[in-house]
């Protein structure tokens, strides 16, 4: 038990692996013995019935598995993925009767590019809409092809439609050739599915899904990961609509693009489960063969849609995580019962993070060059009448700890949101590290090195405490959306982190079971994941006990020897003025003072604005 | 120059229509943040209705509104309390998928009592025309924009002009709230539900008698109301109004001068090119995000 790959996976809570080490055995034995059944009945039984059922499956299989890679893990639920089955058909249909001397299997992987491109324009149209403004697009989508696929009758010879060459191999092989290639584009499949959920890329697309705009303070280049993840979601899909229409040996515009098909996909991937490598799977094999018998038994038609939108309705109120996660929450169920589970325990009192790694290093304070890392000039932003920012102004000087305080609606946070470009400026100008970043997407920002936290703590709620960490991304590349991102070295750096923030031991917990402080801290090993040169933290002491209060400002203080800044907001003035070195006053959307935190204290208009003369009596009294 | 005038008469009259039916849709969206993607086919069961009453008990179609009206508003009602509420709460993404099922349902259903054959009603003056200064606009057309309007002033009134209509737009811009000053915010939502399935049922009893249906007309209506609200910008009843008006101009233009199979694909267009260039939409707002706690 103890060589399965859960177990040695990084070490870490061996205890807990073990736990988990059964059920991923007897899952990928279902698997294994489900694949064996699958490549061997066509040659164990000749039964075409059950032989054209399978062969169906599988392209919803397909259809479903790349569905997941945009809608269960993205989010982006789509009406219109079974375009691309359509377009694949229509690829292979046009083709072959243009080249009739071409082998028609060449056509397969050009359907899977066609297929990609023309995901790439439906990514690059949709970019801007989200939620129930996308699932609309991709219906608009979907009918948009169709009545291109009716009206362009040159190409698509319209509503008659298109037929297909005869197969040209031996007819003793009957079917076997559509089938072998559509267990080839399946296996294809989930193989992508299986390595994007394990990449750097997969870790952004879950991050979008649970919080699009925090997934880009941390890093994530929105649109090019969504274009991916369409384009990824589509190529295969294309191929196996190339083989579904040469199966069909007919296609026709009202077939192949029906809304039906990509109702049924959806359906496929909430049955088995959005999000997990097998579900859509599960769910395509479960549905396929049902829709085939509501067609040939139970009239056809009508029935159809009985099953179909009832199916819908009940999965979406009753089941709506899914078959494949139900059952996994039953077995973890089961076996943590009476045990205690590790939400509860004391966080760990964290270290020095020059004892944990040596990556570190304590910054001689002279060399610090004197000069701004951040600067903020008659920063702007109105909402309707209301000034919440208006021509704020302030400086945070390269290694230090900079305070900002002011009022309750000051714009303290809403200056935040500036920074970051979690909202859109109106006017103004921002400067990180002598580069002008107003201009900039907030993942650009973070990559020039500016980390924030929230108010609110916003971790990914559906993510592990590690997986939350290793989302961040430093820069952008290609290359680097392809490396693994939950073992290796990504993971080793992360784990460090959540070392020093004393949140280790948590790490295979899902955010959402984490207490309000001890998300504070996963949060703040995230954005250090990034290595950050300016970090916004935004109330770092609120809502939580004093003597956590009292180690953020250890580690505040040890993250700044190593030469991080940092600019803080925050109401706990003895914190502030204890940490902070010059505090900036906000009031009114404008900075009303700046000083030392003497300074401020004894600044009568800051007193008058913000402060209040109990703070001073308080202040005396304590003296 | 009259081909072009008749166009644009029979557009609005037709814009009428539309504002009606897609009204609902914009309210149910406005309070309770579902698309209701079933409302195309809630449409479609009141013109079913509609041929019901006219067929078998020989009402007159445009009169027999006020019976279709309250029966779908019923249906609606029960809808919301049954399927609808339970997921309140859920993903947006979430009710879009149930209520497409709901469609998906409705379409089935009303293939089975009714058939899948092209179904039309035609009343006595289905054929006759008035004719203004050259311009020919059938009666039906005219008879349906008329009444199409009437409904809508009374939802407009009832919206602006009652302590319901303030309920609703309380429970719209702050559920939570509303809740507080003591506004049944739950039952608010299905009393809105059935209003806008009114709407829609009202606007099918109305166009039964401008087009033949089947079944699966629900399709092409949901598509045509969606690109109408995400035009005029969701959760907007003036926007709608004008979307409504805007489309049916569109459609009637596209249909008369460059051909009626591409006036289909019009919905289509419209909206990704709205939600690409506007996606708010002409009216709607943006609202601010970035200080919504959750």
């Amino acid at each position: 038990m103890t060589s399965s790959p859960a177990a040695t996976d990084t070490g870490g809570t061996e205890t807990r692996n073990r736990v988990w080490a059964q059920p991923i055995w007897l899952g990928r034995a279902v698997v294994l013995v489900a694949a064996i059944a699958l490549i061997a009945f066509p040659l164990a039984s000749d039964d075409l019935y059950y032989q054209n059922m399978i062969i169906l499956s599988l392209v919803f299989a397909v259809g479903a598995s790349g569905l997941n890679i945009i809608s269960g893990f993205a989010g982006y639920i789509s009406l219109g993925q079974g375009a691309f089955l359509g377009l694949g058909g229509y690829t292979i249909g046009v083709l072959a009767a243009r080249y009739p001397d071409t082998s028609i299997w060449l056509w397969v992987p050009v359907a899977g590019i066609v297929a990609m491109l023309i995901a790439l324009i439906l990514g690059l149209v949709s970019l801007r809409s989200s939620g129930p403004a996308f699932v609309i697009i991709t219906v608009a989508f979907l009918f948009l092809v169709q009545v291109i696929a009716v009206n362009w009758v040159s190409l698509t010879n319209g509503t008659a439609g298109l037929t297909m060459p005869l197969p040209d191999w031996d007819l003793a092989l009957f079917n076997m050739p559509f089938y072998y290639a559509l267990v080839a584009v399946l296996a294809l499949q989930v193989l992508m599915t299986w390595w994007i959920r394990r990449t750097k890329l997969g870790m952004g697309l879950v991050a979008i899904r649970d919080d699009e705009t925090k997934a880009a303070t941390i890093g994530i280049n929105l649109p090019a990961e969504k274009i991916i993840a369409f384009m990824a979601s589509a190529v295969c899909v294309g191929m196996a609509g190339a083989v579904y229409g040469y199966y069909l040996t007919f296609i026709d515009p009202r077939g192949m693009f029906s809304i039906l098909i990509s109702v049924q996909l959806v359906l496929s991937m909430l049955i088995g489960g959005k999000g997990t490598l097998w579900g859509p799977v599960l769910g395509a094999f479960l549905i396929e063969p049902l829709n085939e018998i509501a067609n040939n038994s139970w009239g056809g038609g009508n029935t159809r849609l009985f099953l179909f939108g009832g199916l819908l309705v009940l999965v979406v109120i009753f089941l709506p995580k899914g078959i494949l996660p139900a059952i996994e929450s039953l077995l973890s169920w089961r076996r943590t019962r009476g045990k205690a589970g590790r939400v509860g325990a004391r966080i760990g009192t964290g270290g020095s993070l020059a004892s944990i790694t040596d990556r570190v290093q304590v910054v001689d304070r002279s060399e610090i060059p004197d000069r701004p890392l951040l600067e903020v000039k008659g920063l702007q932003k109105h909402f309707g009448g209301l000034k919440a920012v208006d021509g704020a102004s302030l400086v945070v000087p390269e290694g230090s700890i900079t305070g900002l305080i002011g009022p309750n609606g000051s714009g303290k946070t809403t200056l935040f949101n500036l920074i970051d470009d979690t909202i859109r400026a109106d006017a103004g100008e921002i400067w990180l590290g002598g580069e002008r970043i107003d201009g900039m997407k907030s993942w650009q920002r973070a990559h020039r090195g500016l980390g924030r936290t929230f108010q609110i703590t916003r971790l990914f709620r559906e993510m592990t405490v590690l997986e939350n960490v290793v989302a961040a991304q430093r820069s952008f590349s290609l290359r680097g959306l392809t490396r693994v991102a939950v073992s290796g070295a990504e993971a080793r750096a992360a784990e460090e982190l959540l070392e020093f923030v004393g949140m280790r031991d948590f790490r295979d917990q899902r955010a959402s079971d984490l207490s309000y402080g001890q998300q504070k801290l996963v949060e703040l090993a995230q954005v250090l994941m990034l290595d950050p040169k300016l970090i916004l933290l935004d109330e770092p002491a609120g809502g939580i006990n004093p003597v956590l209060i009292e180690r953020m400002g250890e580690m505040i203080r040890e993250l700044n020897s190593y030469g991080k800044t940092f600019l803080i907001v925050e109401h706990n003035m003895p914190f502030v003025l204890g940490l902070c070195d010059p505090v900036h006053v906000l009031g009114r959307g404008r900075t009303m003072a700046t000083g030392t935190p003497e300074e401020i204290k004894n600044d009568p208009a800051v007193i008058d604005a913000y402060l209040g003369e109990d703070f001073q009596l308080e202040e005396g009294a304590r003296r | 120059m009259t081909v072009l005038l008749q166009s644009v008469a029979l557009g609005l009259l037709l814009g009428g229509v539309y504002a009606l039916a897609a009204s609902g849709l914009t309210l149910i969206f406005g309070v309770m943040r579902v698309i209701n993607i079933a409302h195309g086919a809630f449409l479609i069961l009141a013109a079913f209705i509609t041929y019901t009453l006219w067929d078998v008990l020989g009402i007159d179609p445009l009169l027999a509104i006020v019976i279709t009206t309250p029966v779908v508003f019923a249906i609606g009602w029960a809808t919301y309390k049954v399927v609808v509420s339970p997921v309140r709460s859920a993903p947006m993404a979430s009710t879009v998928l149930l209520t497409f099922g709901l469609a998906l349902v409705l379409e089935g259903a009303m293939g089975e009592i009714w058939g899948n054959n092209s179904t039309a009603i035609r009343p006595s003056y289905a054929d006759e025309s008035f004719t203004i200064g050259g311009i020919f606009l059938p009666k039906a057309q005219v008879y349906g924009g008329l009444i199409a309007i009437a409904v809508l002033v009374v939802l407009w009134l009832v919206l602006t002009r009652t302590w319901l209509g303030r309920a609703i737009r309380a429970a719209a811009s702050n559920p939570s709230s509303a809740q507080l000053v003591g506004i049944r915010t739950a039952s608010v939502a299905a009393l809105v539900f059935a209003i806008g399935i009114a709407a829609a049922g009202a606007g099918g009893a109305i166009t039964g008698v401008l087009y033949p249906f089947v079944p699966g007309s629900h399709y092409q209506w949901i598509a045509r109301l969606l690109a109408i609200v995400v035009l005029g910008g969701l959760g907007s009843l003036n926007g709608a109004v004008l979307g409504a008006l805007l489309f049916g101009l569109a459609e009637t233009l596209t249909s008369t001068y460059v051909s009626p199979s591409w006036a289909t694909a019009v919905p289509y267009a419209i909206v990704f090119a709205v939600l690409l260039i506007r996606p708010q939409g002409l009216l709607g707002t943006r609202l601010r995000e970035d200080a919504v706690a959750t």
